[in-house]
């Protein structure tokens, strides 16, 4: 549904966006993640046309962004970072006006917004203007916007910002469904709703694509997946012998005091293994936990970048938010 | 023709929904008719030759002028730069609609604005007929004129508004524009080269007025206004193809 090819954006004389070549089949929900700055908007505005591309090709639909520009943008649905309306009109008035520009037949135009407005729960503020709204209504009104059409393609920049934990719920709800009919690209710095929203991850750091995968295939690809810590009432030196010793195991480092932390090749679970070893010799198994890396481990280690420590405190607090 | 009627429709709404429209209005027909009772004074001293007041409104004072040069700029500043600075010319140029169509549809909303703002001035029309028997032929033309150089300075006005994100450098620049291609024609008086001087004749937008307001509708004025609107709403489709994503 979306090619992307060889995208690359210049502004003066630094690649914000670098070579990005990605696909995205009709019915996915991709997330987009990204550091503040990674390049994430710009490469979503040249999928919309609304920014030209250095070089490097975009095409929706089998459709050229640079040859037929108004092709694209009438199958794109789009929702801007900072979602603008104009404030000296009705909500009702503004999705009247979206509709008209994307050229929905004048007898379908109340159906339309009356189910955009359903869909995005802004039924009650119809009447209002929009340079009244609250930031959370002024993101729905803007999303009723960009789906009035029912486009095959929505691409929406960040659509939860500013909304409360209420409404970023139904949102997200929202979104899984439109992924039911629509190819959806979302960017986000929340982590969880790549989680429960998205089949696949894109994550961009500095211009340049560091990952594409599922989220369960980045976080297994991640470090050999699993860690295990695991404190035994045993000689160190033994227990680290026995433990290195067991198939699937790597990396054991002793913490002391009969405590020790392995990694876990691929997908193998080993705590079995080690539950019979305690057995076997019989050490009192005094604790043991298994830690699978989260998207967010996958996202910090992607993008942080070791010189930078100041750069990593700003990641963290992304990854937080 | 739909989407573009939407667009004219949305910039309509923006104008008579803005203080600025008001002020403009309330402006222009305290000026309008300090100027008309100014003429109307003028004609009734009996030393002064007989003249047609409507002749000396449409363009014949300095008023007339200098009003359009400024409030021009005021009513085209707001028309792209504000959609720019604000975000929704990403959320208007991410829709189905070209360009151009946008151009064009702000373009004859503030026309449309432009000519509601000389509505009201045939108030001095009616007043003149029920005190003596006028012209209709001259008065046609005297706003066929006033139509024509609205649609030629709000074409500038609207490619000044797509150059730059800021309304107000939109209407300086709008109002510095304006005043060249104004004074261009005046400097014929200045010149002696009989081509420059022929060149600049054309350009003189005082004369095609004063043409205009006898009742002469001169196809080369109508030809030189209207080419001059295509180029500036040409070039404001072109800057705002470059500028965008900026």
């Amino acid at each position: 549904m979306i090619e992307v090819e060889g995208l690359t954006k210049r502004f003066v004389d630094k690649d914000v966006v670098a070579n990005v070549s990605f696909f995205v089949p009709e019915g996915e929900v991709l997330g987009f993640l990204g550091p503040n700055g990674a390049g994430k908007t710009t490469t979503m505005r040249m999928i919309t046309g609304f920014l030209p591309a250095t070089s490097g090709s975009v095409r929706v639909a089998g459709l050229d962004v640079a040859r037929d520009p108004l092709g694209v943008r009438a199958r794109i649905g789009y929702l801007p970072e900072n979602v603008a309306l104009y404030p000296e009109m009705r909500v009702e008035e503004y999705l009247r006006f979206r509709a008209a520009v994307e050229g929905i037949p004048h007898g379908e135009v109340k159906a339309r917004v009356e189910e955009a407005c359903d869909r995005c729960m802004v039924g009650d503020v119809r009447r209002q203007l929009a340079g009244t709204l609250s930031k959370g209504y002024r993101q729905r009104v803007g999303l009723a916007g960009a789906l009035i059409h029912k486009p095959p393609v929505l691409i929406l920049d960040e659509p939860t910002v500013g909304l409360d934990p209420r409404q970023i719920v139904k949102i997200r709800e929202l979104i899984t469904e439109l992924g039911r009919e629509h190819t959806v690209i979302l960017s986000t710095h929340i982590l969880p709703e790549v989680e429960q929203v998205c089949r696949r991850v894109l994550i961009i750091d500095d211009g340049k694509l560091v990952a594409d995968g599922t989220p369960q295939q980045l976080r297994s690809g991640f470090s050999g997946a699993a860690e295990i810590n695991v404190q035994l009432d045993a000689p160190d030196a033994e227990a680290r012998a026995a433990l290195e010793a067991l198939p699937g195991a790597s990396n054991v480092r002793g913490e002391g005091s009969g405590k020790f932390r392995l990694a876990v090749d691929g997908s193998a679970d080993l705590r079995r293994e080690v539950f019979k070893l305690a057995v076997a010799r019989g050490w009192v198994l005094l604790e043991m936990a298994q830690t699978v890396p989260s998207l967010e481990d996958v996202f910090l280690r992607l993008t942080t970048h070791d010189a930078e420590t100041a750069h990593e405190g700003q990641l963290e607090e992304v990854a937080n938010a | 023709m739909r989407k573009l009627f939407a667009l004219v429709q949305r910039e309509l709404l923006a104008y008579f929904s803005s203080p600025l429209a008001y002020v403009v209005l309330t402006a222009f027909l305290f000026i309008n008719g300090y100027v008309f009772y100014l003429i109307v004074a003028f004609l009734n001293n009996p030393s002064v030759q007989a003249m047609a007041p409507l002749k000396l409104m449409f363009g014949g004072t300095i008023f007339f002028w200098l009003y359009l040069l400024f409030v021009v700029p005021v009513i085209t500043m707001r028309l792209l730069a504000e959609e720019r600075r604000t975000g929704t010319l990403e959320v208007l140029l991410t829709s189905p609609v070209s360009e151009a169509q946008v151009v064009i549809g702000k373009f004859l909303a503030a026309f449309v604005f432009y000519l509601f703002l000389w509505l009201p001035t045939w108030v001095y029309v009616a007043i003149l007929a029920s005190h003596a028997k006028i012209d209709f032929g001259p008065v046609w033309a005297g706003y066929l004129g006033i139509a024509l150089l609205g649609s030629l300075f709000l074409s500038v006005g609207l490619l000044t508004s797509a150059l730059v994100r800021n309304q107000i450098i939109a209407a300086i620049l709008a109002f510095a524009v304006l005043v060249v291609v104004f004074s261009l024609g005046l400097v014929e008086n200045l010149v002696t080269g009989a081509a420059l001087k022929g060149a600049l004749g054309y350009m003189n937008l005082w004369s095609h007025m004063d043409d205009f307001a006898k009742g002469i509708v001169d196809s080369r004025h109508v030809v030189y206004n209207l080419s001059l609107t295509g180029l500036f709403l040409f070039l404001a489709t072109k800057a705002l193809e470059a500028s965008k994503g900026r």
